[in-house]
């Protein structure tokens, strides 16, 4: 039996009531114990003025697959600038915006990350994304499996085959994919892109299947609704970055009628068209719906100034923003009757009144939600800027005098357009503990991350009370993964590699027969071959699969 | 699936590992270490799945039969007595690469895959300019319009037109054109187009980048000087197809490939202003696409990277084998899929290989592994980078994987 007793910190605990109560931390055998469990402590880790929380998630990052290869490859410039420093854990990696799988991990937990989710897994990509996510050290991770634009789920729709048979599909998928939630990317767009169309509304019809973005979208709700997914449809929805889109995402929210959805770096889905450069905020409007609507959830997609790489499966938008690609490159894939991916590297800078408008729109969205359990701290890492500006972004939400001095430093047009200055909100630490612990560990459906209650993950990170947030959220005193201390002092100090989770809903075999009909006739493999196996996952120790309820 | 027959097993649906087309219905029968292919295999594939009953030999040092043991000691002791060292060769599945990797990391030395010159040559447009690209289930169902650049691919991607051109697609319309452009199909090409709309563009020798920047011209509404070959017919079909592919196997074109390759994607990137259309830019014998990929993701650099001090640098003119190996005096060879020859080297060599491969002269340390997709499992990338195949184990050699060897050696560097 291996037990660490954490003592003398101020335990933060949202989930379950305790603000910065003085307590001490038991884990034994990796999990949170409580105190009288854990007589045999026998490491202590002194934590005095130090606030212990549970291990950060990250619900929204783009952490691996072809996508994040290929913006390794166009952004060449930045590996050969950013290398991994050599040491003891070094791998010789390296990278920001395109950072490899080591660096990943090793950057993340440092910060007090202990789990990240992959956003963006392209069915046919699942097996290169799962094999790189097992490179990467210290994180529990898992995949969004993007479904929306596959022509399979679209004839299955417009050939009215019926709910029952969409449900049976997408646990299949599931299952053959070993992820644990459905994104859609721009729904039915990246398709109707193949088909050379270029804009996709809400209410318009795909060339082909003549299916609207709503019918798609409203299918696979009820579909992980039904199948009893914990994490609600992962949507980025149509029109991302185009002025105007604020009514679409308006739209959207009213679309759900009620049923959970979670809706993904909504900076970039909300945009006006007013005043003389037609391009304005939408965040009063996005956050009033999102505050009048409990079944919407948000993660906000934060930008920053600064060179980053934009990697998305939605071809659609990318091929549109392709001529302001900086440096002039850029990468598009047309996927296997599954979806696409673009990739546009770009830089965000503070002198432009778009990019000014966009950064000050994203902390207009995290300061005018209220309930920080439906909003997520995320910069949609690298779209928006690497993770690694996570502290700075926490700095900005806690500093008003902070945030208002880095607002004065843009361009007036922009300041002009943007009602931040009269936002007097600051987060709480508390909040901040909620919106990167408890939050994400709810809207994903863990009951054992994101807290310190006994039986919960032995994620533990203690940061010291630095009034400077971020300098105090940059590099955590302490990190234990599964009770193993992996950071002491900001440094790594252990390797070790998480889980990988996922959800396996049974679905009616029947569909067995049709999709190894598809795969036959369509994709020209075989559906068997398509299957990811367990012994494929982290060199064989399979994923954890978690529970699903499936509703009749 | 297995059956047993007669006095061996048959497995079906093997998927195959060897060119990059990543296809899973090819036919092993088994008998002991025997090995023949049946329905399903192309040639080629047929001839490396090909293995007799004869057991695979032993591990050797200096010439003479040797342990495991012994030659991995022995590759140990000449690693870490180098003073510079080239991986060559760089033929394994992921786990493999990801071995190779981190022993590389710790010996130091230079990395490159024996058939890589046709991923660089792709990677000068992809990586400085960027391209759309397809994989081959789209090219199968939409593509109207397939434009073979250059050389015929199938030469080497063998099944090729089978795979991603059958007669008919699930969105095309009519009947599915193909067009050689400086190439012509080979027979067996021809057999395989069987219900499809060929033609044929004669270039002359050396005139395919010209060919392909007047394609370009004429897809961007210019015009050109009536040169032979008229590429007007073409370039307006290209405009008019719903879903054109530019296909080429990089390894095949000459010298001029990286400014092929360039003209190619820049006709993409022109049709893709007004209607759709795609580069099929096909390169990956032997799991080079997996191996560079599992580069991108651990090291950041694609390969023909070098490790020094801890550190990784890439330079793709420094890094190739040929050029590696003027400065080396080690070579570690690794090449599991098929019995590939070492380039001649003067230094020392250490040969992770195939257990039949020939040597020009007998390698300091000779140690056979499987292959990946018969003797263990493994995880090769297709041709188009993104579907990645699971191989299989199919018979019980006791030849050990790539990845345990380099494993085995990086515990034994002092």
């Amino acid at each position: 039996m291996s037990a660490v007793r954490i003592t003398g910190g101020k335990v933060l605990d949202p989930a379950n009531g305790e603000v910065g109560v003085a307590r001490d931390v038991f884990i034994v055998d990796g999990r949170i114990a409580s105190s009288d469990l854990a007589d045999s402590a026998t490491e202590t880790i002194d934590a005095k003025g130090g606030i212990v929380m549970a291990g950060a998630i990250d619900i929204h990052s783009h952490i691996a697959g072809g996508k994040s290869n290929i913006a390794r490859l166009l952004m060449v410039e930045e590996q050969r600038a950013i290398r991994e420093p050599a040491g003891q854990f070094c791998a010789c990696g390296g990278g920001l915006s395109t950072m490899t799988a080591h660096a990943t991990g090793c950057r993340y937990v440092e910060m007090g990350y202990t789990a990240v989710f992959e956003p963006a897994v392209v069915a046919a990509n699942a097996r290169h994304m799962h094999v790189e996510m097992g490179d990467i050290p210290f994180l529990d991770t898992g995949g969004y499996l993007v479904l929306g634009n596959d022509d399979f789920l679209l004839d299955l729709i417009a050939s009215g085959a019926g709910q029952q048979a969409v449900n049976d599909y997408v646990a299949w998928m599931l299952a053959a994919t070993k992820c644990m939630a459905i994104k859609i990317v721009n729904p039915g767009g990246i398709n109707a892109f193949k088909f050379n169309s270029r804009w996709m509304q809400l209410d318009e019809a795909n060339p082909h299947y003549e299916i609207t973005p709503r019918k798609i979208l409203t299918t696979l709700i009820k579909a992980v609704t039904e199948l009893g997914l914990a994490h609600p449809i992962h949507l980025h929805g149509c029109n991302l970055g185009v002025p105007g889109n604020e009514d679409t995402t308006l739209e959207t929210i009213a679309a759900t009628e009620g049923m959970p959805l979670h809706m993904t770096h909504v900076q970039f889905h909300s945009y006006g068209t007013e005043g003389d450069r037609k391009f304005s905020s939408g965040a009063v409007k996005i956050a009033e719906a999102v505050n009048k609507n409990p079944n919407i959830s948000i993660d906000v997609g934060q930008i920053m100034f600064g060179q980053t790489v934009t990697a998305s499966a939605d071809l659609m938008s990318q091929h549109r923003n392709r001529g302001i690609a900086t440096p002039k490159r850029w990468i598009g894939m047309d996927i296997e009757m599954d979806a696409a991916c673009g990739i546009v590297p770009f830089a965000y800078k503070d002198k432009s009144f778009v990019n000014a408008l966009q950064w000050a729109i994203g902390l207009e969205l995290f300061l005018l939600v209220e309930d920080p359990w439906r909003i997520f701290l995320t910069t949609d890492h690298p779209n928006g800027a690497p993770f690694t500006t996570y502290p700075h972004l926490i700095r900005l939400l806690m500093d008003k005098p902070f945030r208002d001095e880095q607002f004065a430093k843009l361009p007036k047009s922009a300041r002009k357009h943007s009602i931040l200055g009269e936002l007097k909100r600051e987060y709480t630490l508390e909040e901040i503990a909620i919106v990167t612990r408890a939050a994400p560990a709810k809207i994903l459906g863990f009951t054992d991350r994101g807290h310190l209650g006994a039986g919960a993950v032995g994620d533990v990170v203690i940061y010291r009370d630095d009034p400077d947030r971020e300098a105090m959220f940059s590099r955590a005193d302490y990190v234990l993964k599964d009770g193993q201390v992996v950071v002491k002092d900001g440094e790594i100090v252990g390797l070790t590699y998480g889980k990988t989770h996922s959800v396996a809903p049974d679905y009616d075999k029947s569909m067995d027969v049709k999709l190894d009909r598809w795969f036959d006739e369509a994709m020209g493999f075989k559906a068997k071959t398509f299957k990811l196996a367990d012994h494929e996952i982290r060199e064989g120790a399979g994923t954890v699969v978690h529970a699903t309820a499936r509703s009749a | 699936m297995t059956e047993a027959v007669g006095g061996g097993v048959t497995h079906k649906d093997v998927v195959c590992p060897f060119c990059g087309l990543g296809c899973d219905d090819i036919s092993l029968k088994v008998d002991g270490l025997s090995v023949e292919a049946g329905e399903g295999a192309c040639g080629r594939a047929a001839a490396l799945f090909r293995r007799s009953a004869a057991p695979a030999p032993s591990a050797r040092v200096a010439g003479r039969d040797a342990s495991i043991d012994e030659a991995v000691s022995a590759a140990a002791d000449l690693l870490a007595g180098a003073a510079s060292t080239a991986y060559a060769g760089f033929a394994a599945d992921v786990n493999g690469v990801r071995s190779l990797i981190k022993l590389a990391s710790k010996t130091g030395g230079s990395v490159d895959h024996y058939a890589s010159a046709g991923l660089f040559r792709n990677l000068s447009t992809s990586q400085r300019k960027g391209w759309i690209a397809t994989t081959l289930a789209e090219v199968r169902n939409r593509c109207d319009l397939f434009v073979v650049v250059g050389p015929d691919p199938s030469e080497a991607f063998h099944r090729l037109y089978t795979r991603v051109t059958p007669p008919t697609g699930r969105f095309v319309e009519g009947r599915r054109k193909v067009v050689f452009l400086g190439g012509e199909p080979s027979a067996e090409a021809r057999q395989q187009l069987v219900g499809l709309d060929v033609e044929t563009i004669e270039v002359r020798e050396g005139g395919l980048v010209d060919a392909l920047s007047r394609l370009n011209t004429l897809v961007s509404g210019g015009s050109t000087p009536p040169v032979e070959p008229d590429l007007a017919p073409l370039a307006e079909a290209l405009k008019s197809a719903k879903y054109g592919v530019l296909a080429w196997n990089a390894a095949a074109l000459g010298a001029d490939g990286d400014l092929v390759v360039e003209r190619a994607a820049a006709v993409v990137d022109m049709l893709n202003v007004t209607t759709r259309a795609a580069c099929l830019p096909l390169a990956g014998r032997d799991n080079l696409i997996g191996a560079n990929q599992t580069f991108l993701w651990n090291i950041g650099f694609p390969i023909r990277t070098a490790f020094r001090s801890g550190q990784a640098t890439h330079d793709q003119a420094l890094n190739r084998t040929g050029a590696a190996l003027e400065s080396a005096d080690l070579m570690v060879w690794t090449s599991a899929f098929r019995p590939e020859r070492p380039p001649g080297f003067e230094g020392k060599v250490v040969a992770i290989a195939h257990p039949d491969t020939t040597f020009e002269s007998e390698p300091d340390v000779f140690i056979p592994v499987g292959q990946p997709g018969l003797d263990h499992r493994g995880l090769a990338f297709r041709t188009d980078t993104v579907v990645s195949i699971p191989l299989g184990k199919h018979r019980d050699s006791g030849l050990a994987s790539v990845a345990d060897v380099a494993k085995r050696i990086l515990e034994r560097l002092p």
